[in-house]
């Protein structure tokens, strides 16, 4: 697209003549709980950024946010309104909508940050990338645990045979409860497009496409009842570097589970816990120590990064740059595929609980 | 009065507190049997993930919000009333909703309320829902009372078809109280009071869905109240036996007397009763007396105490101890089991009957103790509650 390139041509130019850049002019579409809580944070304290609006078709959305994070703030309730006042868009929609929506941005020669997940679905993940490939805009996707130190520090870790050869991987996470948010779209398929494998998985999927490449589904159980799974358990195998390695990804919104990834080797084991941001835990074979590992430039006990920041300005590099975001839409489209392969393998979890005392209601109920 | 609509006419129930462990089950249910069709209202969509894994129809709202209330009552046929919350939801949210339940004549309206409604300590005819309720020291027994009380108003005075269910302590997958044993005995916080022989009142929560159900459709069950418990009620040695069995931890004995201490709102007042009693006692001077500086002023104030005359001693020390009540001790090893409410219902020696329910309503508590216990147990290793 002509506009496209236009775009990313001024700001490259600025870049290369060694100028200040001036701050690209960014919007946020969708002000659900991740844009109050983390993108609309991210883009007031970046410098890199002007925020040029926020988008959404709830009025009482945007006054809440404007509220909360400044009235001078400009509202839209439709995107369109966007199309020549921005520089690139932060698109924090519900699911069933960034293929529709996004694609319109990158038509339009706008580069997209899409929230995670890109998709759920292969064909929907497919136009979002073939609409920013052929207009050679920037579309990076939100898998913001990605830019945790821990995970560059894990597949560092795989990649110098760390651990020898590895044996499996398994990885969990589960809450008694899941995302308060704002619109709901979390309660049904149509909006959400998928339940706990989409919302708290989709981000380990990724993940373990970046640690160990291709992973093929064996088999997929979950508790769906023609609604959205909230529990669910994928037997996996990663086919990356010529290995073959089983792996497991179990995730539960209604109770707690170990909430950590565990990398078994001929040499010991790798844990990462959930929000263990900075360092690994190792613990080797046939011996009681047990290792913090850190990468030599973190300094235990700092505090912690912004990482949606440092997500946001790897997307901003990137398009001024003319390289590669930090996650591609190519690699979202991997975890779309391996999702939407998982859903087309599913099987139903036995739930005794759930199922062995129906018989008994028929005879409570009224005559038909 | 109105009259209860035909049956035909119920088919879709909003259930306010849909994403709890009851509501959850009900949605469940409605969604599996196909007869009636459930509509969700939930206050947080962060804790319905559970109902999410039906394609059922969902409502987000505030009780306490009377537009938000009548957005969703409209277009139902019943309502299964299950939220709980603070008191501006137990009372303004419940007022709301039955003013909504009259505006758009709705068909049944089915409360959940408590046995909790008699007070800690239920008196012996409170077997049957008819008896009395002449007072309640049970705070959220109180907030229930009035609910009922609201309730049964909007039944007198509005003409709307009302049903009161009373159950007990609900247990079953996903039940709060069911957790709450298996966790406190785990840790060894939770011990049998006297041997666990009082009755310990239960109801499964398939069985209380199944008096749900009933509730919604059956003529009988309009403007009544009942009992919802399971059949044949067991004693609190099987039950919390039982849970121990499952965490493979034993269970500490505790004596009823050892629990006897006053109820928080009168811990102060009882305190400052007892204090003079034990710093008069003969066992607490006789150890002061081991320091020598205390030694010398108790020697002192007693001399002075001998100087008065028989008549002011004996008046001067009634009006310190309080007369003659005996100082009582707790034996130290209770002292951890005090506060915790799960030992004080122990003593509750009433067993609720759902007899008029069976009667009424064709109620049959079909799920059995063991059958309920063999499904918490697998429930609890998939919840990670118990080893895999």
């Amino acid at each position: 697209m002509s506009d496209a390139k236009s775009n990313s041509s001024i700001l490259t130019a600025e870049r290369k003549t060694g100028s200040p850049a001036s701050p690209i002019r960014i919007a946020i579409v969708g002000c659900g709980s991740i844009t109050e809580g983390a993108h609309l944070p991210a883009v007031l304290a970046s410098p890199e950024v002007q925020l040029v609006g926020l988008v959404d078709t709830s009025e009482n959305r945007l006054r809440s946010l404007k509220e909360k994070f400044g009235p001078q703030i400009p509202g839209f309730r439709d995107y369109k309104e966007l199309f020549d006042k921005v520089d690139a868009v932060v698109l924090a929609l519900p699911n069933f909508l960034h293929a529709s929506v996004g694609t319109e941005f990158l038509k339009r020669g706008i580069p997209v940050l899409c929230e995670k997940p890109l998709s759920v679905r292969k064909a929907e993940s497919v136009q979002l990338c073939e609409a920013a490939k052929s207009g050679g805009v920037v579309l990076a996707v939100g898998f913001v645990t990605r830019f945790f130190p821990s995970t560059l520090l894990t597949r560092h870790l795989l990649e110098t045979g760390f651990l020898g050869q590895l044996h499996s991987f398994d990885y969990e996470f589960g809450t008694a409860g899941g995302w308060e948010t704002a619109s709901g779209y979390n309660l049904s398929r149509e909006t959400s497009a998928g339940g706990v494998l989409a919302i708290s998985g989709s981000h380990f999927l990724d993940r373990m496409l970046f640690l160990f490449g291709d992973v093929d589904v064996v088999r997929f159980l979950d508790d769906s009842r023609g609604g959205l799974e909230a529990n669910c358990i994928a037997e996996l195998l990663a086919t990356g570097s010529g290995r073959r390695l089983p792996g497991t990804v179990t995730l539960s919104k209604t109770h707690r589970l170990d909430n950590r990834l565990r990398i078994v080797g001929e040499k010991g084991v790798i844990i990462v816990a959930e929000g263990q941001t900075l360092s690994v835990t190792y613990f080797p074979s046939g011996s009681d120590l047990r290792q913090e590992i850190f990468m030599s430039s973190s300094v235990p006990g700092a505090p912690e990064q912004d990482y949606f920041r440092l997500q946001l300005e790897d997307f901003v590099r990137a398009i001024r740059e003319g390289t590669s975001p930090g996650v591609t839409g190519e690699q979202g489209l991997k975890s779309a595929a391996l999702m939407e392969e998982c859903y087309a393998k599913a099987e139903r979890l036995d739930e005794p609980w759930c199922d062995a005392t129906i018989h008994y209601f028929p005879r409570a109920l009224p005559a038909q | 009065m109105t009259e209860a609509a035909p049956i035909k006419q119920i088919r879709r129930v909003l259930i306010t507190g849909a994403s709890g462990f009851i509501g959850g089950r009900l949605c469940e249910v409605m969604a599996l049997t196909g007869t009636y069709t459930p509509r969700a209202f939930v206050h947080s969509t962060a804790t319905a993930a559970r109902i999410t894994r039906f394609p059922i129809e969902f409502t987000i709202g505030d009780l306490r919000d009377g537009a938000s209330v009548d957005r969703a009552v409209e277009g139902c046929d019943a309502i299964v009333h299950l939220a709980r919350g603070e008191g501006s939801v137990m009372r303004a949210g419940l007022e709301n909703l039955l003013q909504a339940a009259v505006r758009r004549k709705i068909s049944r309206f089915v409360h959940i309320s408590t046995v909790a409604v008699y007070g800690n300590l239920p008196p012996p005819e409170s077997v049957s829902e008819d008896a009395p309720i002449r007072h309640c020291d049970n705070l959220y027994g109180r907030e229930k009372l009035g609910q009922e009380k609201r309730v049964l108003k909007h039944a007198r005075t509005r003409g709307l078809p009302v049903v009161i269910l009373r159950p007990p302590n609900v247990w079953g997958p996903y039940s709060h109280f069911s957790l709450e044993m298996v966790q406190k005995i785990r840790k060894g916080t939770l011990a049998l009071v006297s041997n666990g022989s009082n009755p310990c009142n239960l109801v499964h929560v398939d069985n209380l869905v199944e008096a749900i159900i009933l509730s919604l459709w059956k003529p009988e069950a309009v403007n009544q109240v009942f009992f919802v418990t399971d059949n044949p009620v067991i004693t609190w040695k099987q039950c919390l036996e039982d849970q121990a069995a499952l965490v493979k931890n034993s269970l500490p004995h505790v004596a009823e007397a050892d629990l006897l201490v006053p109820p928080p709102e009168r811990v102060w007042r009882e305190s400052f009763k007892a204090t003079p009693r034990v710093l008069v006692s003969g066992e607490l001077r006789q150890q002061l007396r081991r320091i020598p500086l205390i030694r010398i002023v108790e020697e002192k104030l007693y001399a002075g105490f001998q100087s008065l005359s028989a008549s002011t001693q004996q008046s001067l020390r009634s009006r310190l101890t309080g007369g003659s009540v005996p100082v009582v001790t707790r034996a130290a090893s209770a002292a951890r089991f005090v506060r915790d409410g799960l030992h004080f219902t122990q003593l509750r020696s009433v067993a609720h009957s759902s007899e008029k329910a069976r009667r009424m309503l064709g109620y049959t508590a079909p799920v059995r103790y063991e059958e309920g216990m063999a499904l918490l147990e697998a429930w609890l290793h998939y919840a990670r509650q118990l080893p895999a």
